[in-house]
């Protein structure tokens, strides 16, 4: 019974926490793409 | 001395030969057969494949318990004080592009997904009787992870090291064979053939810089028992990304991480004694391992599922198996079963991208793992 308490306490977190890290982590993405879009690099002269 | 004595001595390799032994010598064999003949994980299986013969030599004293010899140096100097993960770790930095997921973000939750399977094994092996300690090492196999899955084994149940070492890297050389037919029987032909916008966005520069360092500051913020292995994932993404380092990308993804590999497969195989291996436990754990890895997949297929229903049709549900961090293995197999489905199909950007997430999700899942085995106060199995 304890293992089971054990085994459902570290899925619930486990997969919990997981997800929500991988959430965040699509946010922060986003937020950075916004504040640094991608432009396009000027050739340099002379090269 | 007389030449009876002379001659024994010089048969004592054979006379102390047992059938345990040879088994498992025969068994490196097959190992460096595969390597070579078949091509599977050459890196790894040819130094363990070698490890395993020369750890079940008798009286060679090369097994990686045999105290004072060479491997048993090595192996105590970066397998038992995690330091030879944690350097894979920076090579697998510099190896891998995280540009598809910067491109694509919303792939990362396959990451999750693709994690699935190490919980639910974990509750299979705590219900076949494995100990706490054993059940959550066997459970991370799931990651399809090596150098996570001996992170985590040799802290908190080293004997089973060899087995779910063995069984991790096995099957992520398998999943070519193990992933396709679960993927097949999840998903309609018309799922298969969803072709999905293949725009390949730009990122910027400094968002592939700025990533390795904000992503891990989150990430080791959230779970720090998973640090040593995030932070040298992330150390060596900025050595490549950065662009300033290029000698030390190089050597990161070249020279260290082919030297630790080297060094942890002999190491590795030469823990794979008769004695500690041929077990039914052994056994327990590459089922077990196998078990993790499929429901990892069918965690990561459903989810893609649910993802082009909400999407009205426009992801494929494929992609979800590469949710794993199997990387590139994983991507590769959506991408060929994908144009098997329809041939105008190129999932490999999108697949990368969820791998990728795969590979940060399983480092994530064995780090709130090994947190929560800390908060309860378990100690590490001797």
């Amino acid at each position: 019974m304890k293992d089971w308490a054990f085994g459902l306490t570290m899925t619930l977190a486990g997969m919990g926490v997981t997800l929500i890290t991988l959430y965040i982590l699509t946010l922060v993405i986003r937020l950075m793409d916004r504040l640094f879009p991608y432009k396009e690099e000027k050739k340099k002269e002379g090269n | 001395m007389s030449w009876s004595d002379i001659f024994s001595a010089l048969v004592s390799g054979f006379s102390h030969l047992t059938w345990q032994s040879g088994f498992l010598i025969l068994l490196g064999c097959v190992l460096l057969y595969l390597a070579i003949a078949k091509g599977m994980e050459p890196l790894l299986l040819i130094p363990i494949g070698f490890g395993v013969i020369l750890g079940n030599l008798p009286l060679a004293g090369l097994a990686a318990s045999d105290e004072g010899g060479v491997l048993n140096i090595i192996y105590k100097a970066g397998i038992l004080t995690e330091i030879f993960p944690c350097l894979i770790f920076v090579g697998l930095g510099a190896m891998i592009d995280f540009g598809p997921m910067l491109a694509n973000p919303s792939v990362l939750i396959f990451g999750a997904a693709g994690q699935f399977g190490i919980f639910l094994t974990l509750l299979l092996a705590l219900s076949l009787g494995f100990a706490r300690q054993e059940a959550v090492s066997i459970a991370v196999i799931g990651a399809c992870d090596g150098p996570t899955a001996i992170y985590v084994t040799s802290k908190y149940a080293p004997a089973l090291l060899p087995a779910v070492s063995i069984a991790a890297y096995s099957y992520m050389s398998l999943v070519p064979i193990i992933q396709p037919p679960i993927m097949r029987a999840l998903t309609t032909k018309a799922e298969r053939q969803v072709v999905m916008a293949t725009g390949e966005k730009k990122i910027s520069k400094r968002v592939k810089v700025l990533f390795p360092v904000v992503a891990g500051l989150i990430t080791m913020l959230i779970a720090p028992m998973g640090a040593p292995l995030m932070g040298m994932l992330m150390l060596g993404n900025l050595l490549k990304e950065s662009g300033v380092v290029g000698r030390l990308a190089d050597v990161s993804s070249g020279a260290l991480v082919n030297i630790v590999t080297l060094l942890l497969g002999i190491c590795i195989g030469s823990a794979m004694l008769a004695g500690n291996f041929l077990q039914w436990q052994t056994i327990l754990v590459f089922i077990l391992g196998l078990v993790a890895i499929s429901l990892d997949t069918v965690a990561g297929v459903l989810l893609g599922k649910l993802m082009r229903v909400i999407t009205k049709g426009k992801v494929n549900p494929l992609i979800g198996a590469a949710g794993t961090s199997a990387f590139p293995m994983s991507a590769r197999v959506v991408q060929k079963e994908g144009q098997k489905a329809n041939p105008r199909s190129f999932l490999l950007w999108h697949a990368i991208g969820a791998n990728t997430g795969g590979q940060i999700g399983s480092v994530m899942a064995a780090s709130v793992m090994l947190a929560i085995l800390a908060g309860m106060g378990i100690p590490p199995l001797s």
